[in-house]
């Protein structure tokens, strides 16, 4: 079971916006990462501009799981890991996390931060650290406290896209991916092996 | 023809100098290692290298690197392998050579103890790097077989009837089955490493008895040891090696092996509900102690004695007497110096945060009735819907497999 990125994201009216993240490629070959990672703040930060003030939901896309939580007060983050990992230990990292950060950034930053303005460093050591579920979280505890039919579930990223919108002009558009990701999405979507990477 | 002969016909007839060849064929290290980390399934390339390796232009350390190497990117290869297993067959030849040829001078004593020392020493060290070239290519690809079977075949060739290294598997593969829930190949490594510890420990017991009735004479064959020399760790000849063996390692029960395996597999279904592979290692497991039961009763039966083994390794010490034939339970009887605690249930409770304690086990065996009490606490506890499927079907199955057996 794994984690590979966990990422807090402010949910703006018209864009969703990346505030700081933090991420485990160690089980991409080296020659992906950088597409990788690309991918996964593409898709962490769709996730959060597609999700409701004050949800919780779990999008699933191939072999990975996305758990996101949005507050009310817009400020959101998103975990992505692999199907084994179990969603009620993401969600409790989710929130703790969120709440972690509202205390150290002031909320005045967070509309218009990026990852090099914000001063929050404790991301690396969260997503390393739940990397093992049980050290990380009394899983019992995490049972009773959280209601999981609360939390809606997506069964491909496609269902959060509106109707005649594609995934397709979305990643072409999108200014957080490089050329070389572009082109790589388009390649492996013509094979039909849709992005092996994400 | 070979490539290397080629060379040699070529040479002795163009009159090439030796070192040119020899460039040569170190070009074909070169050449051969890139082709492979392209394309770890190049047959022939890996075939040059045996033959360079037999020649002794290749040092088969170098083709294990390479080989592990390859693994990095592609943890399926099955020619990486295959290659792999016959690079090992080579250095245990090797090693086996080196022993016959210390034997034969036989006269200096200590510079023998020393050497064979070293081999078995050289020995652990290749073993233990394979099981971490394994334990990283099964972590790089789920159910990645090609792996695991590897696994098996270097402790069937590099530890056989080793007790502590297939025990200290046991105990090192716990974290990554924990670590990979709903792969079933850690799980079934584990069953074969069970099934392996089980066969030698009851071979282990039944010499042990023999040899507590063969009290006077002399025993320099140990059937404890049945196997080479080199292929044990820190293994001195000799009459006293039980008693050494025994010091640096007591021997786990067969009923302590059963216990641990059915509380982590309890521990991880509950902890990680709606995983199929852990209710099926949990048949496994609980067949394998059912059976075991069943052939240990009808054969101390037969035989008409005790076989107490006793332990001594951080528990208070637990005599098993396993010639009983009452029924469901085992007799078990805890000579303790301290209190053992016994919690209430069979198993822990889910509603408590706190987790057996390691080392202290339940003081009674796996059972039916143990098992559909623990499949009961699932149901009402849980309110997955995939668990509670899994539950009611282990249930259903004790009742048809196991229960029609009796």
């Amino acid at each position: 079971m794994k984690l590979y990125s966990l990422s807090v994201i402010f949910k703006g009216a018209t864009k969703a916006n990346l505030l700081k993240a933090a991420y485990d490629l160690s089980s991409f070959s080296f020659f992906q990462r950088s597409s990788v990672q690309e991918f996964m703040t593409f898709t962490s930060a769709l996730i959060v501009e597609r999700t409701s003030q004050g949800t919780r939901a779990s999008v699933k896309e191939q072999e990975y799981l996305c758990h996101v939580y949005v507050r009310n007060d817009n400020l959101g983050a998103v975990v992505i890991a692999d199907t084994e990992y179990p969603q009620r230990v993401c969600f409790t990292l989710l929130d703790k996390v969120l709440e972690e950060f509202s205390r150290q950034v002031d909320s005045i930053d967070w509309p218009s931060g990026s990852p090099e303005t914000i001063n929050y460093k404790a991301l690396d050591i969260h997503l390393s650290k739940y990397q093992n579920p049980r050290e990380a979280d009394a899983m019992t505890k995490v049972q009773a406290e959280l209601d999981e039919t609360k939390i809606i579930l997506h069964n491909t990223m496609e269902s959060l896209l509106e109707r005649g919108e594609k995934l397709d002009d979305l990643v072409a558009k999108s200014e957080h991916l490089g050329n070389q990701s572009k082109a790589f999405y388009k390649t492996a979507r013509k094979q039909n092996s849709c992005c092996e990477i994400m | 023809m070979s490539t290397t002969s080629c060379y040699s016909t070529v040479s002795a007839n163009i009159g090439w100098t030796d070192k040119f060849v020899f460039v040569c064929l170190l070009a074909l290290v070169d050449i051969t290692c890139t082709l492979l980390l392209l394309n770890p399934d190049f047959t022939t390339a890996w075939n040059i290298r045996k033959e360079l390796l037999q020649n002794g232009v290749l040092n088969p350390e170098k083709d294990l690197y390479l080989g592990k190497l390859a693994l990095t990117k592609f943890p399926k290869s099955p020619e990486t392998w295959i290659h792999r297993r016959w690079v090992l067959q080579q250095i245990l030849h090797t090693f086996s050579d080196a022993n016959h040829k210390k034997n034969e001078q036989g006269e200096r004593e200590q510079a023998n103890a020393v050497r064979s020392q070293q081999l078995s020493d050289h020995l652990a060290r290749t073993l233990h790097q394979e099981m971490n070239v394994c334990s990283d290519a099964a972590s790089r690809y789920p159910s990645n077989y090609n792996a695991w079977s590897h696994r098996v075949w270097v402790l069937q060739h590099m530890a056989k009837g080793n007790i502590k290294v297939f025990h200290d598997e046991l105990s090192s593969m716990r974290l990554w089955v924990s670590m990979h829930v709903s792969d079933h190949s850690g799980f079934h490594y584990r069953q074969f490493l069970l099934n392996e510890l089980i066969t030698e420990l009851c071979r282990a017991s039944a010499s042990t008895t023999w040899l507590a009735q063969q009290q006077s004479s002399t025993v320099s064959n140990s059937s404890l040891h049945q196997h080479s020399c080199t292929e044990r760790n820190g293994e001195l000849s000799g009459a006293d090696t039980a008693s050494e063996e025994e010091r640096q390692f007591s021997l786990p029960t067969v009923l302590q092996l059963f216990l641990q395996e059915m509380e982590l597999c309890s521990d991880l279904i509950q902890s990680f509900p709606g995983h199929e592979t852990l209710w099926s290692h949990r048949r496994h497991i609980f067949f394998l102690w059912h059976q075991w039961r069943t052939e240990h009763q009808h054969n101390c039966h037969s035989k008409g004695e005790n076989v107490p083994v006793d332990v001594s390794d951080g528990n208070p010490g637990m005599l098993v007497q396993s010639s009983v034939g009452q029924g469901e339970s085992v007799n078990c009887k805890t000579h303790a110096s301290e209190p053992m605690e016994v919690d209430t249930g069979l198993l822990p409770d889910p509603h408590d945060s706190k987790r057996l304690k390691r080392g202290v086990l339940p003081s009674c065996p796996p059972s039916l009735p143990s098992e559909h009490s623990f499949v009961s606490i699932i149901l009402e506890s849980c309110c997955n819907y995939e668990q509670r499927r899994f539950a009611l079907a282990y249930k259903k199955w004790l009742g048809t497999v196991i229960g029609l057996q009796g």
